[in-house]
């Protein structure tokens, strides 16, 4: 065979160191491949292991949750700790109440911040980027010194303690995210879109309810989805706003320990049981829309 | 056209103006308003009447009057004050440290091109989805001192000592960073998974095919390319961790003492309990000084970062 001058080496020495390096790499990347899925188990345990015990906990009877040493498995599991908690919370009451605030606040923020979305990413008009501007950076405010004027306003109102009164607040809360993750998707639809509903005659409004908003069913359910779970998970809104049992949400819930009668222990698998019915019905939603959370959630993140 | 129509905008030119922009733009007013107005009503206005409170020294059953900046004064010889600054400094300077890291090592390793994406998916959206306060119950469990499960894995690991997880002043410090690191690391894991998946593959091989060995790779080609990642991270953990309530309240309560009294714990404390709306308001103005300055000199170091 003739040299190629352009080669430092035959391709037929190529192929016959081949055969003896599929053995070096692939030894090579099975260690690292099982170092990474070693270190890979441990971040799952950190992550996961904090809801499995309370699961666990949950269906220990009073004796093997305070027992030492604790089980990794309840020895005999029961579903006692529940219908105690349940009827001890008032548990219907404050999943509706609940259900009731987190979809109501989502709803109106995903209406309104849709339509302001679009306003931003379509129209020029003034004030525009300052209040852009102000939405954005008044994420940064804490909500502890909002609460104050908000408290005392509304104890004068007589909204303390409502429910509507709550949605209000969470509403406030909520809308820059809403308008954060519409406004990264609305802009991404094409103005080609726009100007042919232009053409037909359709002004600003007919065009958001005709073109915009048919498309951006998904990004809408999804900002709906995130801003529910928040809402959900929202605590000091409630916990300052709302007094009676009968407004109480399930987060404020988790702070009274529901303790049975006779006995002066902890109740470890009480709490564990009311942790599992506070975190249960979130779960099928992120299963369910995992990857659209997350497309979400970093839409919100980087804008 | 009508005649008196014209004759009014002709004697007024500045109407006319308003009058055309009015025409042009209030159905965009329409759409953007409600949102911007909804958001003012429940921000500014609050805003503005807390610094109003602190000057006064309103509370429950007092209406209040000007005592000009005597809260301000009062809260430099507050020694408890101090403490709780102290201690929010810390918490917020460790947890937000110790969340980027360590969501960025998730990060790398679940970018492995390995399988069970969606399995780590659904890893990271549970404990994002644990409500703090019921992060802070689920790890009071845990870190019971007698039968506690983490006690008993620090047995099984062969050391002869209970750890006083949240009855010991100084453990209990770390105990609410745990909490706080394990609520809040998902997200940074989502965030910077997003960023390594924006990196360029070509780069990263180009500098292999260089030789470079998988460290070099990161220190030398990934993590320069991440720092706007990162820096985005640590802006928004920090102004979140700064405002941390939920999970001491669950957790602690403050206490024991008030070793891990945060300051949005003692502005709440000032505000909700004691009812000295005044003072609280003090108390929530260096809250709120602080979360700007966080955001502002995040916000400056990008600002000269673009013009250079």
């Amino acid at each position: 065979m003739k040299k190629d001058p352009t080669m430092p080496f035959s391709i037929s020495a190529l192929r016959i160191s081949r055969p003896t390096m599929p053995f070096g790499v692939s030894a090579l990347r099975f260690t690292r491949t099982t170092l990474v899925y070693l270190l890979l188990i441990v971040v799952i345990i950190f992550l996961l292991f904090p809801v499995y015990w309370i699961v666990v906990t949950s269906l220990k009877t009073s004796g093997e949750a305070l027992a030492y040493p604790p089980s990794l498995l309840p020895k005999a599991p029961t579903l006692d700790g529940y219908p105690y908690v349940i009827q001890s919370w008032n548990y219907w009451v404050s999943l509706t109440n609940t259900i009731v605030v987190a979809g109501f606040s989502a709803l109106i923020e995903v209406i309104l911040g849709g339509m302001a979305a679009y306003a931003f990413s379509r129209a020029t008009f003034p004030g525009k980027s300052l209040m852009y501007g102000f939405l954005i950076l008044s994420m940064a405010l804490p909500w502890m010194v909002e609460l104050g004027p908000i408290f005392i306003t509304y104890n004068k109102l007589h909204w303390l303690d409502t429910r509507a009164g709550l949605v209000a607040v969470f509403v406030a809360g909520g809308l820059p995210f809403a308008v954060l993750v519409l406004y990264s998707f609305i802009n991404s639809i094409p103005r080609e879109l726009d100007d042919a509903a232009a053409i037909d005659g359709c002004g600003w409004f007919e065009t958001l309810f005709r073109v915009i908003m048919p498309l951006s069913t998904t990004a809408s359910t999804v900002t709906f989805l995130l801003l529910f779970i928040s809402g959900w998970n929202e605590f000091l809104l409630p916990f300052i706003l709302t007094v009676t049992p009968q407004t109480r949400v399930l987060t404020i819930r988790l702070m009274e320990y529901p303790v049975r009668t006779g006995v002066n222990v902890i109740p470890y698998e009480l709490i564990s049981a009311g942790g599992v019915l506070v975190l249960l019905p979130l779960i099928p939603i992120l299963i369910l829309s995992q990857k659209r959370l997350i497309e979400g959630i970093l839409a919100g993140a980087f804008k | 056209m009508n005649p008196s129509n014209a004759l009014i905008i002709n004697d007024h030119p500045r109407l006319t103006v308003f009058w055309k922009g009015f025409k042009k733009f209030w159905p965009i007013y329409c759409l953007v308003m409600p949102a911007v107005l909804w958001r003012f009503i429940y921000t500014i206005i609050p805003l503005v009447e807390t610094f109003r409170l602190s000057l006064t020294n309103t509370s429950l059953v007092n209406p209040g009057r000007f005592i000009g900046l005597t809260n301000f004064i009062n809260l430099m010889h507050d020694d408890r004050f101090f403490s709780t600054f102290g201690v929010t400094v810390y918490f917020t300077i460790t947890a937000t440290l110790l969340e980027t890291a360590l969501g960025l090592v998730f990060a790398l390793l679940m970018t492995q091109k390995l399988r069970g994406q969606s399995f780590f998916n659904v890893a990271l959206l549970i404990p994002w989805a644990v409500a703090p306060m019921l992060a802070a119950q689920v790890w009071r469990i845990m870190f019971y001192e007698n039968a506690g499960i983490l006690n008993e894995i620090v047995k099984m690991l062969g050391f002869h000592f209970t750890i006083p997880f949240i009855t010991d002043p100084n453990m209990a410090k770390v105990s609410i960073v745990i909490v706080t690191v394990w609520k809040n690391v998902s997200w940074v894991t989502l965030i910077f998974i997003a960023g390594l998946k924006g990196i360029q593959r070509e780069i990263v091989e180009a500098a292999a095919v260089d030789g470079a060995n998988a460290w070099q790779r990161f220190r030398f080609v990934t993590f320069p390319l991440l720092i706007p990642t990162t820096v985005l991270v640590l802006l928004l953990r920090s102004m979140g961790e700064v405002q941390t309530f939920e999970q001491v309240y669950g957790l602690t309560t403050g206490g024991p003492g008030a070793a891990t009294k945060i300051l949005a714990l003692y502005a709440f404390e000032r505000f909700f309990q004691e009812f000295r709306y005044g003072y609280g308001a003090t108390v929530n103005i260096v809250l709120l000084f602080i979360t700007v300055a966080i955001g502002g000199s995040f916000a400056w170091r990008l600002y000269r970062s673009e013009r250079m």
